[in-house]
């Protein structure tokens, strides 16, 4: 790189750097919004720069939202998006990749069929077959439940596929050395393919973490309580009352990114990863 | 996706290393095999006998009856289904340009940039992991009449110039409200794919193009253009199967509206199976979202297919 070169990357590095921070300004927004006391304020200072700083910062939206008689009870909606995106991530985890390794490494003439159907049914979308779903729900009542808003996502085709794939990398002669020293077919998955990638776990963490954290049609369409209901249904209620509380809607909201944030801090790397994966995949 | 099948199949006559006991196998398949059973295929074949009923979410005390096609008719001269697939449609129309062409912008610069470049990579991003519905809360307030961050952005760069709209509550501007938050959390996806597939292009190709003189124009248009065929198909289809989705962001904010003008068949189909109950008429407008998806995945597959070979 000659000098001309970089100093046209130092200049370039300057402008995008201001353009990044005109990108995430509304994320600012957030932070500072749920900093203010007043929802009138917040309202009032909107049309100005002062709708991106905090002059004095005051917890009071935390506290109370998170407060045992709050009428919004965030911090159950909260532990209701934990329980959720846990039990839907380490159930897809173990089931995906079980039945990726059996599609796999599997003998029944079957599995190469099953490849096929699995693959034509990651076209299916879920909005597409949510109303029988729901129909199928309430006869089995599930509704309202924890399990409606996990089962329905833990044998994802998406993720069994992509177990698949990256099990196909595991050279053969690792699997057939252990079978012939007498390992079963459970143990070669246990033991070799399964803590062998490492990389496709975190992928699937990562992107059905995502995907869970974000669900909002279907816990609204199946939840009819605060009991189990999750974050993303609390917070889109505040646009359902006469008059919006902006400043607990603003601290909702910071409440359910502060997770989202701190994995994406220390796993940057594999989140972009990951989601340039999931497309490669397809 | 055929070619890892051929790979399958070759592998089944290949591999004798594993257990000849098919239980362990069948056991690990099973928890897939239900749950997707259970939770796909089940619903998915429930909604063709359901869409020929007048079937009510909660059975009532009359049994549900068979309709014949009543259903589809009234849906295909119902003026808001057509709204809501033209709407759908607008938004697509509007979002591509919009939000990939800001994505592949946005990657070209990263991909020529060293400093601070896993920075910036990763502060773009920032929007895209936000979820959806706190997007809706901030742009809520950035939409807002008549104060809102943008009327007063807007004002401000034009000198007065620029009146306050009431981006989500005018019709003529509520679609293009949603189509600017719906850019702005997800351009950042775009943006690491077409990283990926500018990374994916010779630098031979560039220095070739630089010995005979190219412009930086002439080099996106004959080396970069061409070289991202492929993914430029997948943004493509990508994109158009999250906008035929759309829902979140339109149910919180206007509910479809001002008169409709941003619903969305995802919308309608809530608002015929769960608010209005009609199980059995909004199967049908499933089937019909099923379709219109297919078709896309279908046109993106011949499409690969035809450049392939």
């Amino acid at each position: 790189m000659n000098i001309r070169e970089r100093r046209i990357d130092k200049v370039r590095a300057v402008l995008l750097l201001i353009l990044g921070v005109i990108l995430v300004a509304p994320l600012f927004l957030m932070f500072a919004s749920s900093l203010k006391d007043d929802r009138y304020q917040i309202l009032a200072e909107l049309g100005s720069f002062r709708a991106f700083i905090v002059t004095n910062p005051e917890l009071s939206n935390y506290v109370e939202i998170l407060g045992k008689k709050s009428i919004f009870p965030m911090g159950r909606f909260f532990v209701n998006s934990v329980i959720i995106l846990s039990g839907s991530v380490v159930g897809t985890i173990a089931v995906s990749s079980m039945a990726g390794f059996a599609l796999l490494r599997g003998k029944f003439k079957v599995n190469k069929w099953m490849i096929f159907v699995i693959v034509a049914l990651y076209i299916i979308p879920l909005e597409s077959i949510m109303l029988p779903m729901m129909f199928e729900a309430v006869k089995l009542r599930l509704l309202d439940t924890y399990l409606i808003q996990i089962l329905p996502f833990i044998a994802s085709p998406l993720f069994i596929f992509l177990f698949y794939q990256f099990f196909k990398m595991v050279p053969e002669s690792i699997a057939e050395a252990a079978s012939i020293e007498g390992a079963s077919f459970w143990k070669i998955y246990r033991s070799i393919y399964f803590p062998l990638n490492v990389p496709a776990i975190v992928t699937v963490a990562i992107l059905q973490g995502m995907d869970m954290w974000n669900q909002y049609l279907w816990p609204l369409l199946v939840t009819q309580t605060d009991r189990v209901r999750p974050m993303t249904v609390a917070i889109a209620n505040f646009f359902g009352q006469d008059e919006i509380y902006w400043d607990k809607a603003f601290a909702g909201s910071v409440l359910m990114m502060i997770p989202v944030l701190a994995f994406y801090l220390f796993f940057q790397r594999y989140f972009l990863s990951s989601v340039a994966s999931s497309a490669v995949k397809e | 996706m055929s070619r890892s099948f051929e790979y399958a199949v070759q592998h089944h006559r290949l591999s004798h290393w594993h257990t000849q006991d098919g239980r362990q196998e069948l056991l690990m398949m099973l928890p897939a095999l239900l749950l997707l059973i259970t939770f796909t295929i089940v619903p998915f074949i429930m909604s063709v006998p359901l869409s020929v009923t007048n079937q009510r979410l909660l059975p009532g005390p009359i049994p549900a009856k068979f309709i014949g096609a009543r259903n589809f008719i009234r849906i295909l001269s119902h003026e808001d289904f057509w709204q809501a697939f033209w709407n759908v449609l607008r938004f697509t129309l509007m979002v591509i340009p919009v939000q990939c062409g800001f994505a592949l912008l946005m990657a070209n610069f990263l991909n020529r940039q060293n400093k601070l470049k896993g920075f910036l990579r990763g502060l773009f991003f920032l929007p895209f992991i936000t979820p959806m519905v706190i997007v809706t809360v901030i742009w809520a307030t950035i939409l807002q009449f008549p104060t809102g961050v943008l009327n007063s952005v807007l004002g401000w760069i034009t000198f007065g110039w620029f009146q306050a709209v009431d981006w989500l509550g005018n019709p003529r501007t509520s679609m293009l409200g949603i189509v600017l938050l719906s850019a702005w959390q997800a351009f950042g996806f775009q943006m690491i794919i077409y990283l990926a597939g500018l990374q994916n292009i010779p630098l031979e190709l560039y220095e070739a193009a630089e010995v005979d003189g190219a412009s930086g124009w002439q080099k996106f248009w004959r080396v970069t253009w061409p070289g991202l065929l492929h993914t430029n198909i997948f943004v493509l289809m990508i994109t158009t199967i999250q906008a035929l989705k759309l829902f979140t962001q339109v149910n919180i904010l206007t509910h479809g509206g001002p008169r409709g003008t941003t619903n969305t068949l995802v919308h309608y189909i809530y608002e015929a199976g769960f608010i209005a109950q009609n199980i059995g008429y909004a199967s049908a407008s499933s089937i019909l979202l099923l379709v219109l998806v297919s078709m896309v995945v279908a046109i993106q597959r011949t499409i690969l297919k035809r450049f392939e070979t």
